[in-house]
């Protein structure tokens, strides 16, 4: 790899063993990914997008081959060192939101950044502008009982967002949502990408979220089948949603 | 910083309730045991701690109050001869049976034969001259006035005691004892009560008050050392307090019987308060492990779970101190002996602390198999 890529993974390879039998999920599969773009990563359910994503994030050591993310290659990381290179570059979103019943959504966006250093106040102003980004800047004080699922979605992204980080990882993020807050969760995603250069991962096994994307890869057999780039220059719309619009 | 294990404890208490509850209760426990028994500790000691003499004469050996064997009557002498005793007076102890109304059958009785001059020393922060008075008249007695209902009689009322008719002339408080009933007499009425004709005028004790301002251990050393061949061993009033708490604590086996409660309730409110915590921490794994991709360090996690346990700790401590406070209160209204101090208490919440914050690291363990990787499937 001449270039250097925000995030590049090279022959991965990853199987699970369960008792006697072992599943081969990624077979030598090699990707390279850049900044400012939305990657969407299709591919039927068990064709290990998971496992990929897992991998990408150094939350999950391949059995063969590297990823390098940010020019640090994550398999010559510690334990504790990938906890701080995630701290401090990546955010997170998946399927189920995982919020904090007893917090708000501008707690719950602040929680991470204590983790970070950032003092009280500072968070606070991060997660309202990232709560603002999201179009929750009027439910800022809702706790998740109290909120949709594309609400509690929104928080959960605008949480990963005002981490500010280069890389954004998400799971079936619209998989638990209707249509309408599916298309309002992936465009904000590709807002991310484009308004904050972040490299923003997505993997889904739902095809209506194409249109959305930069960049389409398809998998299956551990290996990649299709690797579609979208020419679209167009800055996908704001969230302006109806039940907020006066 | 969100104050995340707060906000979690008290937004949802009901899954935190029954570990700080069993952790009251843990505290509860302690503190009414010890309470008890450190009651029981002043009512072993009762004789020594509600008369005002300085030093106790005995049979050599003598560990408390029941177990007191006569000594020779010269032991008087051998007291006055000291310079700074200014005071020496000899105090009955004998067991008696206690035959009150028909339908009450028999009593068991310690029967305290006392000089009962104004000036007297045996109890006399227990019954003041005017009632001590009393006790001249022949045949009279005064018991404790939580015992009444006991004997079956009130002030005023009569019955046999060891084959003599006695009459209850006034009751006074502050006597209880342990395992029976104190009966307080003249010393003539008690050597007429003295079923073991042998012994009818040996005492069991004699008791001393000092010169003002005397150093009881230097005289009791100067009393011991001017008689080298005595049949009698003289105590501090502090040393005979001492001996009695000791021998109950020690050679009755209640002190055993309190290090095992300890230990039972120890072991079975950290399981109770570890459990809920786990329950609790389990609940939340998933957010705990979304925390943990995002960066937070595993570190950070624990403390949030030690945090939790250490709410549940100070709240159950507080609730369990009201608790103990009223059951204390209705105890004192009964008078159960209860008695306990700062250190006591203490202790109390020290351990019950420990409660917590055992069962906090028992479920920090919940943690141990956060796997974010898990959430991506
Ligand atoms: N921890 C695991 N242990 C055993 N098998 C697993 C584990 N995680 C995933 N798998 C298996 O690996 C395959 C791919 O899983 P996954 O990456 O979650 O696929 P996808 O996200 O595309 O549905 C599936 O067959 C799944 O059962
Ligand atoms: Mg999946």
């Amino acid at each position: 790899m001449a270039t250097t890529h925000a995030l590049a993974a090279d022959g991965i390879a990853k199987a699970y063993s369960t008792g006697k039998i072992q599943t081969r999920v990624l077979d030598g599969l090699s990707i390279a990914l850049e900044e400012r773009e939305l990657a969407l990563v299709l591919g039927p359910s068990g064709s290990g997008k998971s496992t990929l994503l897992a991998i990408l994030s150094g939350l999950l050591r391949p059995d063969r081959g590297h990823v390098v993310a940010l020019g640090e290659e994550l398999g010559k990381m510690s334990p504790p060192q990938l906890e701080r290179f995630r701290l401090h570059h990546t955010g997170f979103v998946f399927q189920g939101f995982n919020l904090f019943p007893a917090l708000t959504a501008v707690e719950q966006v602040m929680l991470p950044l204590g983790y970070m250093g950032i003092d009280t106040r500072n968070a606070q102003n991060r997660a309202l502008a990232a709560l603002e980004e999201v179009g929750l800047g009027s439910r800022v004080h809702l706790r998740p009982l109290e909120m949709s699922g594309g609400e509690k979605q929104r928080v959960a992204i605008a949480r990963a967002l005002a981490k500010k980080p280069q890389l954004l990882f998400a799971d079936e993020p619209t998989s638990a949502l209707d249509s309408v807050n599916g298309k309002i969760v992936i465009d904000s995603l590709h807002r991310i990408a484009r308004v904050f250069g972040a490299t923003v991962v997505c993997v889904s096994h739902d095809h209506r979220l194409a249109a959305s994307a930069d960049r389409v890869i398809t998998i299956a057999d551990g290996l990649i089948l299709s690797d579609i780039v979208r020419s679209n220059d167009a800055l996908p719309p704001s969230v302006t949603l109806p039940e907020l619009s006066t | 910083m969100v104050a995340l294990a707060r906000k979690t404890l008290f937004y949802e208490w009901r899954k935190f309730l029954p570990a700080a509850l069993a952790v009251a209760f843990s505290g509860l426990l302690l503190l009414m045991q010890a309470a008890l028994m450190f009651g029981i500790f002043d009512s072993a000691s009762v004789y020594v701690n509600t008369s005002t003499a300085d030093l106790w004469a005995g049979y050599p050996g003598t560990q408390t109050i029941e177990l007191g064997r006569p000594i020779p009557r010269d032991t008087e002498m051998s007291l006055r001869m000291d310079p700074d005793v200014v005071r020496v007076e000899p105090f009955h102890w004998i067991d008696g049976d206690w035959r009150g109304p028909a339908d009450r059958g028999s009593v068991s009785v310690f029967i305290s034969g006392i000089d009962a001059s104004a000036d007297g020393l045996m109890f006399a922060q227990a019954i003041p001259a005017e009632m001590r008075r009393k006790l001249f008249e022949p045949d009279s007695v005064i018991v404790d006035q939580a015992d009444l209902p006991k004997l079956g009689l009130a002030i005023g009322g009569s019955a046999i005691l060891n084959g003599h008719r006695v009459k209850i002339v006034a009751a006074c408080s502050g006597l209880r004892a342990l395992g029976g009933v104190n009966i307080v007499t003249s010393l003539a009425t008690a050597r007429r009560l003295n079923s073991d004709s042998t012994d009818r005028d040996k005492v069991a004790y004699y008791v001393v008050k000092l010169r003002p301002g005397a150093n009881p251990d230097q005289v009791r050393d100067r009393i011991e050392k001017a008689w080298p061949g005595r049949r009698f061993t003289v105590w501090t009033k502090a040393e005979f307090a001492h001996t009695a708490a000791t021998y109950w604590m020690f050679e009755t086996g209640a002190g055993l019987g309190f290090v095992f409660f300890t230990f039972v309730v120890f072991i079975v409110g950290t399981v109770i308060t570890s459990q809920t915590l786990v329950a609790a921490v389990a609940s939340h794994v998933r957010e705990y492990a979304m925390l943990n991709a995002l960066g937070a360090g595993r570190g950070a996690l624990r403390r949030v779970v030690l945090e939790q346990a250490l709410w549940v700790g100070g709240i159950g401590v507080i609730v369990g101190a009201i608790v103990s406070a009223l059951l204390m209160l209705l105890a004192r209204s009964q008078s159960v002996p209860t008695a306990f101090d700062a250190t006591a208490a203490s202790a109390c919440v020290v351990l019950v602390l420990t409660i917590a914050l055992v069962s906090g690291v028992m479920a920090v363990r919940a943690l141990s198999h956060l796997e974010p990787a898990n959430l991506l499937r």
